[in-house]
């Protein structure tokens, strides 16, 4: 199973929620991110290399709480990236880790594309602002065209209860509010899912659902 | 079906266009082949070749009465014919929509590599770096280039990476030449910001000057996507600068045990 995780915009949570529905289904989770890399990085290769032809795709598997491909930080290896390779790399991931949950970039450009053209599912993310809606509806058409059915969407870091049903109904999938909490925002850096820091908060409920959505 | 072509030769590259029309009352598929001979060259976008295009030709699907242009270079002189028609069939109605994907685009990803928009990062961001890395193999010092990301960037970038390196160590000294182009950067980014802060939370004869200044509010929009862009591109920098700076603190050059050595 690989699931992207996308959003139109940038910001609005998509990392973060790659990262903690990642351990909620024991999945690999890559930085799919040329260009602005999120996930923790750290020694030996990443995904920039993986797409250059320069590193095996399970040996850019970097362990942890959460099995994290990272992916680059500079900007030569992100042009020398070639995204042909993405399919064939995630496949391989999947073929040792099971799942993969791919961290996508914002936008409708070949980077944001190609993730949605290789995944079997995508999650979107949205933030409850109503003009970051309108991204993710372009996301959406985008991930419809590219064949990633969309298994849910999540809106991120609620403060004021959001329009569900507007956007659910213009998303055309099940909408999953999460609520702002900081050790969501945490999560990533210290590596510690919330589904381990705070299992009963409602954030990490939120979570269980939306991973309780990815068909198996 | 009616076959025309047209062949230009330039610079040991034919650059040949054809038309095709399917005059048959049928959709019917159509393989077109180079016959010259020599490597051939399809279109291309994101770097991957047009749908229905291989190394030998083109395959399509035509409606009846559709006409079709293609165009592709090969690197040899011209054959006459440069093409032929190697096969032509009925194709059925139902195989999606039939335009162009005769014989199908299988993979998604190559796909949307080639429809959707690049995403390699303007060149002109990722030369920032050229003058220290060239004082470096200039120098040569070629092996403390060698890391992975570098190595990346040049079998990545191929001839154009090349060409601009060549270039701009014709034209200048390393160093001095990228200090200022990042300075002048620098400066142009900052005199944008300004205006947009400008405009922002402006009250009206403000943003009228401004708007004025700008000649008209179309200037101001893009002033806008610019703003957007500079600000995207100013985190870009930022990350890469702190990676390197990090890489450069960790850095330690034997210079003395060197010299023992030697």
């Amino acid at each position: 199973m690989i699931l992207a995780v996308a959003g139109g915009k940038g910001g609005v949570g998509k990392t973060t929620l790659a990262y903690n529905v990642a351990a909620e289904l024991d999945a690999a989770v890559v930085d799919a991110d040329l260009g602005m890399a999120d996930l923790p990085d750290g020694r030996g290769p990443d995904l920039h290399d993986v797409l250059a032809g320069a590193a095996d795709p399970t040996e850019a598997v970097r362990p942890g709480p959460v099995d994290i491909v990272p992916c680059g930080r500079t900007l030569a290896g992100a042009r020398a990236a070639d995204l042909t390779r993405l399919a064939e790399a995630v496949a391989a991931i999947e073929r040792e880790f099971g799942t993969v949950v791919l961290d996508c970039p914002a936008g409708r450009r070949a980077d944001a594309g190609v993730p949605l053209a290789v995944a079997d599912a995508c999650l979107l993310v949205v933030s409850p602002r109503a003009f970051a809606l309108a991204d993710a509806i372009r996301t959406r058409e985008l991930a419809r065209e590219l064949d990633a059915g969309v298994t849910g969407c999540a809106v991120n870091r609620v403060t004021d209860p959001p329009p569900v049903d507007p956007i659910g109904d213009a998303l055309g999938a099940p909408v999953e509010v999460v609520p702002a909490d900081p050790r969501v925002g945490r999560s990533v850096t210290a590596e510690r899912p919330v589904a381990t820091a705070a299992p009963d908060c409602e954030a990490a409920a939120a979570v269980r659902a939306l991973a309780r959505r990815v068909p198996e | 079906m009616e076959l025309d072509w047209s062949v230009d030769h330039e610079d040991g590259a034919s650059l040949v266009g054809v038309r095709v029309r399917n005059d048959e009352a049928v959709p019917r598929r159509v393989r077109i082949e180079s016959r010259i001979d020599g490597p051939l060259l399809p279109p291309r976008r994101g770097g991957v070749p047009e749908s229905g295009w291989d190394a030998t030709g083109v395959t399509a699907v035509l409606d009846p009465g559709e006409r079709a242009a293609f165009g592709f270079a090969a690197l040899a002189d011209p054959s006459d014919p440069p093409v032929e028609i190697a096969s032509v069939e009925p194709a059925s109605v139902d195989e999606n929509g039939g335009r162009g994907t005769a014989d199908g685009e299988t993979d998604p990803a190559r796909a949307a590599v080639r429809d959707l928009g690049s995403h390699r990062p303007p060149r002109a961001a990722v030369d920032g770096r050229g003058g220290p890395d060239r004082a470096a193999s200039e120098s040569g010092d070629a092996a403390a280039s060698g890391s992975g990301g570098d190595g990346a960037d040049r079998a990545g970038d191929g001839t154009d990476g090349e060409a601009g390196r060549e270039e701009s160590t014709a034209e200048s000294p390393p160093g001095s030449a990228t200090g200022d182009g990042v300075d002048a950067w620098f400066a142009a980014v900052e005199a944008r910001v300004e205006r947009a802060e400008r405009l922002t939370d402006a009250d009206l004869e403000t943003a009228t000057a401004v708007v004025e200044e700008r000649g008209g509010l179309d200037a101001v929009a893009e002033l806008d996507g610019r703003v957007a862009a500079d600000a995207e591109r100013l985190r870009a920098v930022r990350d890469r600068a702190a990676a390197l700076a990090e890489r450069a603190e960790e850095c330690e050059v034997p210079a003395e045990a060197l010299e023992v050595l030697s």
